[in-house]
Parts: C-alpha cells; structure tokens; sequence
C-alpha cells in the first residue's frame, strides 16, 4: 500500500520531527510513504476564525495536491475531521470541489486511526521506558471517533507504563484563535489539563494532535514541570 | 425613530474574565456542572438506545420545522377545539400585550408565573409590570434570582451561582427565617409564604415544554410543582410558547420525555409532567376556567428561513449542552448576557438579537464539540458556531491583528513556493526574537502569555524531506 | 419495536416501575385487596392525619367507609376547593396508569378526580392496581387518547435542588408520596 502523507502545517514548519517519526511508523508498519510536494495547510486557522474566502484556495490546492493518492495520512486528527466535515460545507457552492472533498474525505485518516482500524496493526515493535498519560484531542475524538486505537497502540509499547489521565475527555483549551481571543479561558482550561496531567502521575504526555501538544507543553515548560509533551509518533518510533 | 441607544455590544472575553476572578462562582459552578455530568452519564447509559431516540428526536424535530405553518395550524385548531384560545405574537411587545389586556379582564393584578425561557428572552416579567402588573416567579431559584434583581444563571439551576447563606440573606428581607437557615428551612419559608399567593392569584403564567399538534396538548415537564400550582388554581392560565415548540402527535412525547429529564438533570422522570388540554370540563372541581396559550414567533420565523441555521430551533432547552461545555464551566451564564447561554445560547442570541450585538458569542468557543455529543435532538453546534463566524467576519470584519494574521498565513501557504520563502524567514525572526527575549508578534504575543514555545527548527519538514 | 423497548417488556415490569418509583423518592408498599384500607388507615393514623381528601373513585370505598369508622374527616372531590384542600393532611387518588421505565404514575383528571387532591396536601398517597402498570412511555401515551383536560404524571415527592443543589423534599407540592401497590 501507498500512502501519501499529508504533514500537516505545523508539523512542516515547527515540529518536522513528528512528521518524521510518522514516516517511520508507517515505514515499519509496512506502506510505502510518499509526501506530495504541492501541499501547504489545510485552511482550518482560517475556517475556524471566520475567514471562509481565505480559506478556500488552501483547501481547493489540498483537494488538487491529493486527488490522485490511494490513501491519505495525517498526524492530526483536526485537520482530518477540517477535510472530512468542513470541506464540504466550505466548498458548497462549487458541486464539483464539494464532490472532490468528499472523495478526499473517505480515503483520508488519523495516523492511529489508519494504523489500528485500516492496517490492523497494533504492534510497531516500539520500546518507551517511561510513565505516559494520553490526552485524547477533540476532533479526533469527537470528529473522527478516536477513542481507544491510540491506547491499543501505547498497550503494545515495550516498557511502557500507561496513567490514566483524571478527566482526560475534558478539552486542552487550544482552539486556534481561541487561544489568543480569549486568553484567560483558554489559560484557565489549560491550568486544569495540566493538573490532571501532573496527576496521573506520567512522566510524559502523548496525543495525536500536535496543537494540543505545543499548548499543553508549553504550559508544563512555563510551570518549570519535567513532565514532555510528545506525539504519539514519536513515542511509536521510539525504540 | 427610538429614543433609545443602540444596545450594548456583549463582550464575552471581559465577562468571562470577571467570572474567572470570581473564586466562589468557579467553585458553584465546578460542583453543580460535575455533578450534573454524572447524574446524566448514569441514567443515559441505562438506555439502551439512545443513539436511536436521539435520531429520532433530531427526524421529528426537523420534519416539525419542515412543515411548521401545517403542525402551527393543527395546533391551534385544537387548542380551540379543547375550549382554549389562542393568540399569536410577532415578539415580545405584542406577547407582553395580549397578556396585559388577559390579565386586566380578572380582578387581580397578580400573577402567579412559572419558568419559561421565552418569557425571559423578551423580558416579559418588565414589560408586564409596566402595565401595573405584579409578576410572582414561583420557581424557587427564579424566585431568588428576581429578588436579587437578576436574570437566571443557568437553564435548569436559576440561582447557582448563589451560596446557602447569600440565599438565606436576600430572602430574610422578605420572609421570616431563623439565622444560620437550612436548604429545606429556606424551601419551607418559600412554600409556605407562596402558597398564599397561589390561592389568592387569578392568573397563572406558564411556559410550554411542548405543544402537541394532534390534540392540542400544552406539556410542562417541573420538579418543584409550582407550574401545576400555577396551571391549576388561579381563574386563568395563560401560556406563552415560541412558534419551536409544537410537535405533531401525543406519539412523539415518548421520545421527548425520555430524552428530556435525562439529559437536563439526570432524572429518569421529573417529579411532575402535566399534559394540559384546555381548560377545565364541566363537572370538574378543578383547573383554569379560561386557557391562553400566547404562540410567539420573535425573530423565529427568521431563522426557520435561514436553511444553514434552522437546525437551532430544534432545541428543547435542556441545558446538556450548558452542563458539558468547558467555556460555560469557567464562564458561568451571566457572561452570556442572554438567558440562552453556553452553546446553543452561543448559537441563539446572535441570531435573536443581531450580530452586531452578540456577534462575539459564537468565537466564545474551542470546538471541542462535547456539547454536539449529549445534545439530545443532535443539533451539529460546532457547525452552526462556525457558520455564524462566517457571518460575523462577513459582517463586521475582525479585529485587525487577526485580519493581519490570517493573511499573512493564508498568503504564506497560497503557494509551497511562497512557503519555501515565508516558512524560513518566519523561523528565522521567530527564533532570533525568542533568543534574544523580545517581543513576539501577533498572535504569539498572546500565547507566551502563559505558555513558552519552543525554538523553532532550523529546516522545515519538506526541506528535510528525502522521499 | 426497539431494542430498549423489547428489553423493558422483557423486565417485570412491575417490579421495574417498584423500584424506580422508589429511587425517584416514592413509598412504595405492596398490599393485597383485602387488607390494602386497614394498612393503609394504621398508616395514616401513625402519621396523625384528621383531614383526608379522596378521589371519588369505587376503588376507593372500602378505605372511604374505614376512615369515617375512625373519625377521620374525608372531603369528597366535591369539598376539595383549593384554599379547604390545601387545610387537608392527605390526599388520596388512584392512579389511572403507572409507567414503569421511569416509576411514574399516571392521573388522569375528570369530575370526581380533581387535579388538587394530588398536590396541594403534605402527603400524596396513589392506589394503585398492578396491572395498570405499563412498561414504557410509549405504551402510555398509545393509551391515552382521548386526552383528559389534565393528565399528570408524577414520579415521587415535589422536589427542588436549586439551593447549592442540595435535595430537597416538597416545595410546591406533596413532601411525601405513598404508592400502594395492590397485587
């Protein structure tokens, strides 16, 4: 199988050893990678905040960039669930780019959701000496059904000791913009995941979603916390 | 022309800063909301499928709106043919004044009124005393809530924000307790002293859960028994409801109260459902002599209009959506400005009271979408709260950092060209800014606020990228 | 037919509605048709009741007879205007259905059975015939058409939470509710 990855913009610009540790993954889980070079973001920032128009030429190159590919990947469960439900309702008034999205749609996945559910494969050989608490991230969650795969990929992770996390389905407080329009929410969010964090008891903290992840370990670096925010690639890759 | 000014633009990030401030209001709220959480997990989870009712509840509600003037029609009818009468209201003005004029034919001025959102949505209690009405909220945290002089905080608890002894105070000025009063010394005083008034009164005011087409039905759903008092002593009852609330057949109740209790406050039943269906029968003891029902449309028929949005009057009002969210945990009701709060309000009062008003509510959110997973007619929240961004940026732009931002981003990612370009010179700036601790731009500046970022990497992931 | 529903049927539902009746704070005593008015009159004599208000309602007589026996004041459905209904200790009425997902009882308002006589006392006290018992909601409101001018469906004692959500028995209405359930 082929699968084409789409890197995610973040990922692409700030944190290219995820999308790294993703390739390796998927290397080891048996698929042929490739990364189609006319991709860039997905639109959501855009979509999200309001600016629809802005938003629509980043989804229609997406929609180009990966038309021919067999399956495509993702590190993130929001841009995802951006492709899978919001393409549509952005691109309506264009049956034809409405038609594409959901074609894109139905072969794009979440990396965990595309290793365990798609690939069958739990067992990525992966050793990771240390307590790890997983925060599910609300668009894979909620968008795309991304409940127990990331677990069952972390159960068969070598020395690996799994913490639950305290009210774990509770949102991170990212949101985007929202982060920035409402500070003091989004902070006082934030404040309570990273309690439930530092509660668990782990001595890292995985998800899929690497928005989460900067939000959440930026706050742990603020608090002086030893606790790492790592995606769940990363801990994957390791060995 | 109005003499009055424009109304206030909401602003939800100062409100909900207040309220973060407010140590005791975080504390009611983290304990009523958790404990709301739990009461609706446990009795949801015993419902085998619930998935299915709450599709079939979404199916009717919006078959309802797809045929609305039909069900409206059928009502009325039977309404009538039960011995009721009723009236329609463009808004809350024309409401306020078929109630006046109902209430000015008996020989009291008081009335005796039981919750109602709608009535709340266009200050009614105000409106009515202007015309020299005494208007009685019997729910006792709405009764608290008025003599504080303040709207309701939460859909289903009025007065959560409220301590006991902040409670006990207020009413102590009214109602003779003894210091240091209990829960049910204080709901004692409160029986006792409104039971007077409930026999004493000739009209009772009430809300409409729903409005059962097929027969005419007006269904309250109540724990306290203050609506039966109110829909069964005084000489008339009146009821107000918004042209959202009718459904076709007796049938499609099973659904709703199944739906209804569980997901508002974890009961299987509420203490109390009266299905009323006109006015008292001759030979019977009992019950108004006179029925009203009041079918208001304010601004509905606007959004039933409007394809994208219709979904929203769907709503049953139960507050699951309020309960769930994460926002309103923090924020508390009265930073929404609305009795509509949390999501649906999000999603509600832009669309009752204007963008230019409320157009702030609807960013008031992170998408997480935990309101859309309980909500027990299936409204797609996160779907109507960015639609509604849309709107809002159409209508009134955005601020102009975030203007500047999202195109400079979106102009940055037009082309992987432009990127190859945008993405090293953004790094670079980015990390010499954080090297040399000076200040990020837009919007970074507000995210180091309470979060540091790492330095960013030299190479981006496409230019490290080997195939 | 759904699965939910298939499996409440698949329940006794008369045990089902006794207990969730009694969650939902109601009493709930199983009697015989026989001794149910002798039970029920020790009851009401233990708790000092002198004013009892009753539904007019055949089912009701043999209790009827044993309260005037025993000196108990008893208002006819006649007698119960609001402001001598409220002066009542208790109130006693049938129950037309019980529904038992949710433990409800069902009452179904007409010229001897007065929406008051289940509200406005301290104690509310429902007779109740097991085999008036429903599974679901849906068994109910198939069977209530031809809609009375009120049908009310209670489901244990008026209750509030709204101070600090602390539970709190009989605001409005009845503090206590006694189902007797005759088998």
């Amino acid at each position: 199988m082929r699968v084409a990855l789409f890197v995610t913009c973040l990922v692409d610009q700030l944190f290219p050893q995820v999308g790294e540790a993703a390739v390796a993954v998927l290397r080891r889980a048996g698929v042929e990678v490739t990364f189609p070079r006319g991709q860039t973001c997905c639109g959501q920032v855009a979509f999200n905040a309001g600016f629809w128009p802005e938003a629509r030429p980043l989804a229609r190159r997406l929609l180009r960039t990966f038309a021919a590919a067999e399956v495509v990947v993702a590190p993130g469960g929001s841009c995802v669930t951006m492709v899978r439900q919001y393409y549509p309702l952005l691109l309506r008034e264009d049956p034809q780019a409405a038609t594409a999205a959901r074609a894109l749609g139905r072969k794009t996945y979440e990396l965990s959701q595309f290793l365990v559910d798609v690939l069958g494969c739990e067992d990525l050989g992966a050793r990771f000496p240390y307590h790890v608490t997983y925060h599910p991230s609300c668009h894979a969650l909620r968008g795309l059904g991304v409940r127990d795969q990331p677990l069952r990929l972390l159960r068969r992770v070598r020395d690996l000791h799994y913490c639950p996390l305290p009210e774990a389905e509770e949102c991170c407080g990212f949101g985007g913009l929202f982060a920035v329009k409402f500070a003091d929410l989004s902070a006082a969010l934030l404040d309570a995941k990273v309690r439930a964090i530092e509660a668990s008891g782990a001595e890292v903290v995985t998800a899929v979603e690497i928005s989460c992840l900067a939000h959440i370990g930026g706050a742990l670096r603020r608090r002086g916390s030893s606790i790492r925010a790592l995606h769940l690639a990363e801990v994957l890759a390791a060995s | 022309m109005s003499a009055h000014p424009p109304p206030a633009r909401i602003d939800f990030a100062a409100n909900a800063t207040r309220a973060l401030a407010d140590a005791a209001l975080q504390q009611a709220l983290s304990r009523c909301l958790s404990t709301f959480r739990r009461l609706r997990q446990e009795v949801v989870d015993e419902v085998a499928d619930w998935e299915a009712l709450r599709q079939r509840a979404q199916q009717i509600k919006m078959h309802t709106l797809a045929h609305l003037d039909t069900y409206l029609e059928q009502l009325e009818a039977q309404v009538t043919a039960a011995g009721g009468v009723v009236h329609w209201a463009r808004d809350g003005r024309e409401a306020a004044q078929t109630i006046a004029a109902l209430v000015a034919r008996t020989s009291g001025r008081t009335v005796v009124k039981s919750k109602s959102m709608t009535a709340e949505e266009v200050e009614l209690n105000a409106a009515l005393e202007a015309t020299g009405c005494e208007v009685l909220e019997t729910d006792l945290g709405e009764y608290v809530q008025r003599l504080a002089g303040e709207p309701p905080a939460h859909i289903i608890v009025p007065a959560v924000h409220r301590s006991r002894g902040a409670i006990a105070r207020l009413l102590a000025e009214r109602i003779p307790l003894p210091p240091q009063a209990d829960a049910e010394q204080i709901t004692r005083a409160v029986r006792r002293h409104l039971r007077q008034r409930f026999l004493s009164a000739q009209v009772g005011l009430s809300g409409v859960n729903f409005a059962v087409a097929e027969t005419g039905t007006i269904v309250l759903v109540e724990n306290e028994g203050n609506a039966r008092m109110v829909t069964t002593l005084p000489r008339v009852h009146i009821a107000l409801m918004g042209i959202d609330k009718v459904i076709p057949r007796l049938a499609d109740l099973a659904v709703f109260l199944t739906l209804l209790p569980r997901s508002a406050t974890g009961q299987r039943a509420t203490s109390y459902v009266s299905l009323i269906t006109g006015p008292r029968r001759p030979g019977e003891v009992d019950g108004p002599e006179e029925l009203h029902l009041v079918i208001m449309d304010n601004g509905r028929s606007e959004i039933h209009a409007d394809q994208e949005l219709r979904e929203s009057l769907a709503c049953i009002r139960c507050g699951a959506c309020l309960n769930v969210c994460p926002v309103f945990a923090r924020s508390g009701g009265h930073a929404y400005a609305s009795p509509y709060s949390g999501p649906i309000g999000a999603v509600l009062t832009p669309l009752l009271r204007g963008l230019d008003v409320a157009g702030d509510l609807p960013f008031a959110s992170s998408l997480c979408g935990a309101c859309a997973e309980v909500c027990p007619v299936k409204i797609d929240l996160p779907r109507l709260l960015v639609a509604l961004r849309a709107r809002v940026v159409a209508r009134r732009g955005a601020p102009l950092l975030e203007r500047l931002f999202v195109r400079a981003w979106t102009g940055a990612m037009a082309h992987p060209a432009r990127l190859a370009v945008a993405g090293p010179l953004a790094r670079w700036v980015h990390r010499l800014l954080l090297r040399r601790r000076l200040p990020l731009p837009y919007p970074l500046s507000a995210w180091t606020a309470t979060r540091d970022l790492p330095l960013p990497p030299a190479a981006a992931f496409r230019q490290r990228w080997r195939g | 037919m759904t699965a939910r529903e298939a499996i409440l049927r698949g329940r006794d539902p008369i045990a089902l509605f006794a207990h969730r009746a009694s969650a939902a704070g109601a009493e709930v005593v199983e009697v015989t048709t026989q001794t149910w008015p002798a039970d029920l009159l020790g009851s009401l004599r233990r708790r000092g009741v002198r004013t009892v208000a009753l539904w007019d309602d055949p089912l009701l007589e043999p209790l009827r007879a044993a309260l005037a026996t025993d000196g108990v004041r008893v208002l006819t459905a006649a007698q119960q205007e609001a402001s001598r209904l409220a002066e009542a200790d208790a109130g006693v009425t049938t129950a037309d259905w019980a529904v038992a997902e949710t433990g409800s009882l069902v009452l179904a308002c007409s010229p001897g059975r007065p929406r008051g006589t289940s509200l406005l006392p301290p104690l509310h006290v429902a007779v109740l015939p097991a085999g008036r018992i429903v599974s679901t909601l849906a068994e109910l409101l198939a069977r209530a058409a031809p809609v009375p001018s009120a049908l009310t469906l209670v489901c244990g004692p008026s209750r509030t939470a709204d101070i600090e959500l602390t539970p709190v028995r009989g605001v409005h209405g009845p503090t206590a509710v006694w189902v007797y359930l005759l088998r």
